[in-house]
């Protein structure tokens, strides 16, 4: 599975958790590739402050939203995806120009389930390469 | 098989996902199917709904054998057997 991460909203990051779940399940090989406002969302300092994260649909439902994941025992979007690699081969590449826009210029910038920075033809490769793919 | 055939069955590996929500009960059976031998049957106790068609479909894509469900108050037990 090859999946484009755009969005850096929690409830897309959430769907993006639950689906890489599925393909974990599955043995699935997957690779994730961070862009834009996803890679603002791996970034350290963005990703350990939880009010930096918004939702990005019914934005005044937020609190909402994380009480009902707290109350149903929903993992929180990084828990999500640490948990996919640890059951298959799961890569979390960072998309350089949009390492670059916030501020990220090295692999020590975002949080440590994050593989490597690379650029667009490892992307288009992927995607060639994969069964499914998809662009959330 | 019937309610009393899976309720007579020798379970060798029980997990309980009841405390947790799609995609939780799927992830728990993952992992523990695992830790259990070909042959060895297992259950998973699911309080989630959509985990009576997703355990099946997961389990029959894998090749282990469903075995079927039995409805408990509040619950369900799904039981399977390793390929």
């Amino acid at each position: 599975m090859c999946l484009a991460l755009f969005s850096g909203a929690l409830d897309k990051l959430t769907a993006a958790g639950v689906i890489l779940s599925g393909a974990a399940a599955d043995d699935m090989d997957i690779d994730v590739y961070v862009l834009l406002q996803a890679a603002r969302a791996f970034k350290k300092e963005i990703a350990l402050n939880k009010d930096e994260i918004k939702l990005a649909e019914n934005s005044h439902l937020r609190e909402e939203f994380i009480d009902s994941l707290k109350k149903l025992n929903v993992k929180e979007w990084q828990d999500f995806f640490k948990e996919v690699k640890e059951i298959t081969n799961a890569k979390f590449h960072i998309c350089g120009l949009a390492g670059k826009i916030w501020g990220g210029e090295t692999l020590d910038d975002f949080i440590d389930i994050t593989d490597d920075i690379v650029g667009i033809s490892e992307y288009i490769t992927a995607a060639e390469e994969a069964d499914i793919h998809l662009f959330i | 098989m019937t309610k009393e055939e899976l309720q007579a069955l020798t379970v060798g590996k029980s997990v309980d996902a009841r405390g947790t929500a799609c995609p939780g009960p799927l992830l728990e059976a993952k992992k523990a199917i695992a830790t259990i031998n070909s042959g060895d049957i297992m259950e998973i106790l699911s309080a989630d709904e959509g985990t009576k068609k997703d355990i099946p479909k997961w389990a029959n894509k894998k090749g282990h054998e469903f075995l079927g469900i039995v409805e408990e108050p509040g619950y369900y037990k799904i039981y399977m057997k390793k390929k």
